[in-house]
């Protein structure tokens, strides 16, 4: 009954969409209502990384003054007062051991993390993407040569490519973008692999082998026929490396590639408040819901450009809570058949 | 398929050559005074230096890599103290630190670690494509939405995080499982799932967002396709549609993406094998890379190179026959 | 021992260790530790539970304190630390040897006596030409690891390449008969009974000499035989050896002993504080509590109850390289003295249960010598205004900027929180401070070599044995600077009247007499400013809730698995 059902609603959505529009894009985007809400939600968090000084100040703390006397020493630092300090002082506690301010390391880990997460994420979007067409649309000797050296990379731990970058690169080289680099090196085969895989199969499809056939070249291939159809799976994948790569930066501070101290980060931040869950549970609990909802407005955001962008009509269905009113219609309808 | 094969051979030796070659040649540059580190920090110099030469760290890179090569072909001797020992054809070399032939070593540490990652496989393929199915069936219902809310805390959560606060509330708390401690399957399979229960719905939970957004995209994507619409107008089957040809669609980039994870967990799923105390070689690895153990992290390269290759074949096979369209050329 | 990695310091050099005694001079106190009543019973099985594998388990490989703590269940030497709680348990004591050894005159020569009817794990005899054979294997470097020691103070050891190259063997030590040994050395050194008590003093007999494979079966002299040893130490069990004789101090009190090693350390400890099933009789030899755990446990009245608390002799300082400007300005170094905040580095180094603030090189056990001083008083939380002034007087009016060497491991010593905070500290003294954190081997590198020793870093140093003989001689005897290797002289002091002062102390047996002295040197050495000591750590260690007898000594500072019962 509900496979009919989805392909019904399918079909509804494609009568119901706008047939065109000077900018349908974009007033596909903005019909979405999640995807407003969650653009907002990402708007705040860059806001609340670029202006983390402002906050501070605001505030009135910095995020790498020592407080003592908010921590109790005795019992290994927990922070003094209820819900890990928290007060008119400390928006958000103060952190164990040290007495940092959390509200300040908060906004300013905010910098780092979207920061690297979004160069790294763009590295491998790009790498991955680029190495994954010319796999996919190349003759088999390129495909072949692409293929191996991403296994080669894939097969290679992060230590070892940590390690070695870390000893060829020169220290001037500021490590936000060391960092970024790394996770770019790291994390891009994921990408290719999904494109070379998505090609393959799109390449033998008649729209493609017809595009082919009248003589178009490989570039005008990937940009008119290939490049829409990956923007689904490329999109949906590089949404979730984007938080993926927020932690991978807290993994690499342990091999010495991380962001330097004092310099928070929310990754760092996550990893060290792994034991502190019992004694101090805001301290684990604030960095791991900013990365939720960071992931999860992500999600949204990019499922709403992915149909947005896809002029076809099952994938423009509405998603997840953007769907409020369908769904009760649907739900009636269900019961309606049932 | 001869031809397949052959190339498929090839390419595997490829990237296996490349990987040592790319290894040996990080570690010749990277810092770390191997035969300190092995000897002991308080070690004289003569020490050192004697070690030094009974590792042959003074030998050129190239001619070490030789005697390496020369190791897998034709094994090795070399010095116990008492007598000389014969380290038997496949020999990936000796560890600077421990003494212990790495290919022995890898050998025992391989089972542990492919049980974690098997049946960690398993789960998470179930949850992240049954998460991706059940969101385009059941799209805005409450339990798409819980499923899609939950494998995506799962991956912004580290695995140590995940995986500490389960041991304690199964382990410690409600006392339900055991605190897992690795039991080989060979010697009590039941126990070797108890105990890897929790290790594997750790890994699975973090793994698994991936597969149910690109299951859910790539559905989506094939529902909407110019053949599947053709087929529909032809009166082919809802369910023929959604199973036989959306799923189907799906699968190319998920089996890609499996074939990747798989193959690179053989290289350790590090945290996780810390965190449950699995003597994996995710561990070992670590490990000898801070103590710059370069035949110990050579030899465990070449096992997750060997599995990077041998994950791509399955996926393109499996690839093939899910996708009709694609040929084994 | 360990200088390079503190906490795991204190996890190898303390194995377990035993002593079933009876004798006259056995522990008086037995049972006072006991975590409740009844007295402990043979019998049982003890789990270990630990972070780092017993690797190389050759008592020629181990560096430990003392004989360490799971190596000397298996491995008896010619003296050991005494099983006691606290300052008592910092002696030295006879084990193998009827006593701790009779020095020559000058203290050049040593001469230890074999108790009679010693036998190994397959009943045959121990003589004193294995106990000259294991020291003698040590040498080889298939079988390095071990303590500089018998390599700097026997007779021609400097250059001894061990028995299976050398099959003449080492003049200095002599075996006159089957019971005698007589050791040799180069300079005098009142305190050999310490260095006796390390397992390359265990008797090791030729014919069952396996070389490197040695390890996976080394013969027991102890109360306790290897019966399996798993992935390299990870799991090793152990069971009775019946031709153990007993001695006086192991009490050997459980049957067998199950050490499992790899685990987390946050799963160690969840597993300790549940104690569900075989984990009740449970501990730990390596894993102390974490500032995070401690705050729970101590909330827990049930479970303060099973934690014990120790003192390992360790210091963790800020060392000072005065050959790097501005250092060799000696009111610059009284400057950053003075504008250290101990307060907050005891909060970096987890708090002040697990940390104790430190302005005196030497641990504050007794047996070290420790003599209070604070020669450049900070306060609790810093002078800044001190240090200010001193600055303006070294030339630096409008303060300095310096750069600080840290390491990127999470150790708690000397990891990049404690670097924040003193970069926190000397930033209101007008010093800013640039932090460079390097991975574990390239920090070892860079603060162990003369030629690339940076001007700050953060160092530390332990116990080989609890005396300030090791504490003070590697880190300011001017002769031990090491041109071409890893050097620990950080200050790169050679200062006659040190080193004259050294050799002194090194002629005096009588062990009290020389503490003093060594307490009076480090507090002259201080007055240089050329490391700042910030804390001596204190261990904290859970243990299951069926573990009787815990005795925890000044010279280990952990429980000592040889005194332990589980019934």
């Amino acid at each position: 009954m509900s496979e009919a059902l989805l392909v019904q609603e399918a079909g509804a959505a494609t009568t119901a969409a706008p047939a065109s529009g000077a900018s349908p894009f974009w007033q596909r985007l903005r019909t979405q209502r999640a995807v407003l809400v969650a653009a907002v939600v990402v708007a705040l968090l860059v806001l609340i990384a670029l202006g983390a000084p402002l906050l501070a100040a605001i505030e009135g703390q910095d995020p790498t003054t020592y407080h003592p006397k908010l921590v109790d020493s005795a019992t290994g630092g927990v922070p003094l007062g209820s819900f890990g300090g928290i007060s008119a002082e400390h928006w958000l506690g103060v952190e164990p051991l040290t007495g940092r301010d959390l509200f300040a390391r908060v906004a300013y880990g905010a910098r780092v993390s979207l920061g690297v997460a979004l160069a790294a994420t763009v590295a491998q979007v790009v790498i991955g993407v680029a190495v994954g067409l010319s796999a996919g649309l190349g003759n088999r000797y390129v495909d072949q040569a692409l293929s191996r050296i991403t296994d080669v990379m894939v097969a290679l731990p992060v230590m070892v490519i940590a390690l070695g970058v870390l000893t060829v690169v020169p220290a001037s080289v500021p490590r936000p973008v060391l960092i970024a680099g790394v996770i770019g090196l790291v994390g891009w085969a994921g990408i290719s692999k999904i494109v070379r895989a998505q090609t393959l199969s799109l390449k033998s499809r008649d729209h493609v082998a017809a595009a082919r056939l009248s003589g178009w070249g490989g570039v005008q291939i990937a940009r008119r026929e290939l490049l829409p159809a990956l923007a689904a799976p490329v999109i949906t994948y590089s949404v979730l490396l984007f938080p993926a790569d927020i932690v991978v930066e807290a993994a690499l501070s342990f091999l010495g590639v991380g962001i330097k101290p004092p310099t928070p980060s929310w990754g760092q931040m996550l990893s060290d408040a792994d034991t502190w869950y019992q004694a101090a549970p805001t301290y684990l609990l604030i960095p791991a819901a900013l990365l939720f909802v960071t992931v999860f407005a992500l999600t949204v955001l990019g499922e709403g450009v992915r149909t947005a962008l896809d002029p076809r009509a099952a994938s423009r269905l509405p998603i997840g809570t953007s769907r409020k009113k369908s769904g009760k219609k649907s739900g009636k309808k269900k019961e309606a058949g049932a | 398929m001869n031809r397949f094969l052959l190339r498929r051979f090839g390419g595997a030796l490829f990237v296996l050559v490349a990987l040592t070659v790319v290894v040996y040649a990080i570690f010749y540059v990277a810092p770390g005074n191997v035969a300190q580190i092995a000897c002991g920090p308080r070690c004289s110099p003569a020490q050192v230096a004697q070690l030094s030469d009974k590792l042959h760290l003074g030998d050129p890179v190239y001619v070490q890599y030789a005697h390496f090569v020369q190791g897998i072909f034709a094994g090795r001797d070399y010095s116990g103290g008492t007598g000389t020992i014969h380290c038997g054809a496949p020999c990936l070399g000796i560890s600077y630190q421990g003494d212990q032939q790495v290919t022995q070593l890898i050998l025992a540490k391989l089972p542990a670690t492919a049980s974690l990652i098997v049946g960690a496989f398993v789960l998470w393929m179930l949850l992240g494509v049954g998460t991706g199915l059940l969101s385009v069936w059941r799209r805005g219902r409450p339990t798409e939405r819980i499923l899609t809310a939950l494998t995506l805390a799962g991956m912004s959560t580290p695995v140590f995080v995940i995986g500490l606060l389960l041991i304690i509330v199964f382990c410690s708390t409600l006392q339900w499982l055991p605190f897992p401690d690795y039991v080989p399957f060979t010697q009590d399979p039941a126990e070797w799932g108890w105990n890897l229960l929790l290790p594997w719905v750790s890994l699975a939970v973090i793994s698994a967002a991936p597969y149910a957004r690109m299951t859910r995209a790539s559905m989506l994507e094939t529902l909407a396709d110019d053949h599947v619409r053709t087929f529909r107008a032809y009166g082919v089957s809802e369910r023929s549609l959604v199973w036989r040809h959306a799923l189907r669609g799906a699968l190319a980039p998920i089996i890609a993406l499996a074939a990747l994870d798989v193959g690179m967990m053989f290289g350790g799923a590090v945290l996780t094998e810390s965190l449950f105390g699995i003597p994996g070689v995710g561990r070992q690895l670590v490990e000898a890379v801070k103590t710059v153990d370069l035949p110990v992290v050579v030899g465990l390269v070449l096992v997750t190179g060997f599995f990077v290759v041998l994950a791509n074949a399955v996926a393109d096979v499996l690839h093939a026959m899910a996708d009709r369209r694609v040929v084994l050329s | 021992m360990r200088q390079l990695s503190p906490r795991a310091a204190s996890t190898a050099a303390i194995a377990l260790v035993l002593a079933l005694g009876a004798a006259a001079c056995g522990p008086k106190d037995s049972g006072a530790a006991s975590s409740d009543g009844g007295a402990p019973q043979k019998g049982g099985t003890l789990t270990v539970l630990n972070a780092k594998a017993q690797t190389n388990f050759d008592p020629a490989r181990l560096y430990t304190s003392g004989g360490g703590n799971v190596p000397s269940l298996v491995f008896r030497t010619l003296t050991t630390r005494n099983r006691e709680d606290g300052a008592a348990g910092s002696k030295v004591v006879p084990d193998l040897a009827t006593d701790t050894g009779r020095p020559s005159k000058d203290a050049t020569v040593w001469t230890y006596t074999l108790k009679s009817g010693l036998k190994y794990e397959d009943g045959t005899a121990i003589t004193s030409a294995d106990i000259k054979y294991g020291i003698e294997r040590s040498f080889a470097s298939e079988l390095s690891g071990g303590a500089p020691y018998l390599r700097d103070w026997l007779i021609g050891a400097a250059n001894y390449q061990g028995p299976y190259k050398d099959k003449k063997g080492l003049a200095s030590i002599e075996t006159p008969d089957a019971k005698t040994i007589v050791f040799h050395l180069n300079k005098p050194e009142g305190e050999f009974p310490f260095l006796a008590t390390q397992t390359q003093t265990t008797p090791v007999p030729q014919a069952k000499d396996k070389g490197a494979k040695y390890e996976l079966h080394p013969l027991s002299s102890g109360p306790y035989k290897v019966v399996k040893n798993e992935g390299d130490g990870e799991r090793l069990t152990l069971e009775r050896n019946k031709y153990w004789s007993g001695d006086d101090e192991r009490k050997a009190y459980p049957d067998k002993i199950d050490v499992r090693s790899g685990l987390d350390s946050a799963v160690i400890n969840q597993r300790l504080s549940a104690s569900a099933g075989t984990d009740a009789a449970a501990v730990t030899t390596d894993t102390n509590l974490g500032p995070a755990e401690l705050a729970k446990v101590t909330g827990d009245k049930k479970l303060a109850a099973r934690v014990g608390t120790g003192h390992f002799g360790y210091t963790n300082y800020l060392a000072i390289n005065p050959k790097v400007k501005p250092f060799d300005n000696p009111k610059v170094r009284q400057a950053i003295s003075y504008a250290v905040d101990r307060t907050s580095v005891v909060n970096a180094a987890g708090g002040s249960s697990l940390a104790e603030a430190a302005t005196t090189v030497l641990p504050t056990q007794k047996s070290f010598g420790y003599t209070a001083y604070d020669a450049f008083p900070a306060g609790e939380s810093g002078n800044a205004a001190k240090a200010k002034e001193l600055l303006k007087e070294a030339g630096y009016p409008k303060g300095l900027t310096v750069t600080l060497t840290h390491s990127n491991d999470k150790d708690f010593a000397t990891s990049p929180e404690i670097a924040t905070s003193l970069q926190e500290a000397l930033k209101k003294a007008g010093i800013t401070v640039k932090l460079q954190g390097l991975e574990t081997n390239a920090y070892n590198d860079t603060i162990y070599n003369v030629k690339s020793e940076p001007g700050l870093f953060l160092g530390g140093w332990g116990a080989d044995w609890p005396s300030g003989g090791p504490f003070l001689a590697p880190l300011f005897d001017g002769r031990q600077i090491v041109k071409n290797g890893y050097n620990f002289n950080a200050a790169q002091l050679n200062d006659a009247s040190v080193n004259s002062e050294i050799d002194a102390i090194n002629k005096l047996t009588d062990l009290d007499a020389a503490a003093k002295r060594w307490g009076a040197l480090d507090k002259k050495i201080g007055a240089q400013a050329l490391t700042v000591p910030l804390f001596h750590p204190v261990y904290k260690r859970l243990y299951g809730s069926a573990i009787k007898n815990v005795v925890i000594s000044d010279w280990t500072g952990v429980l000592d698995i040889s005194q332990v019962a589980v019934k």
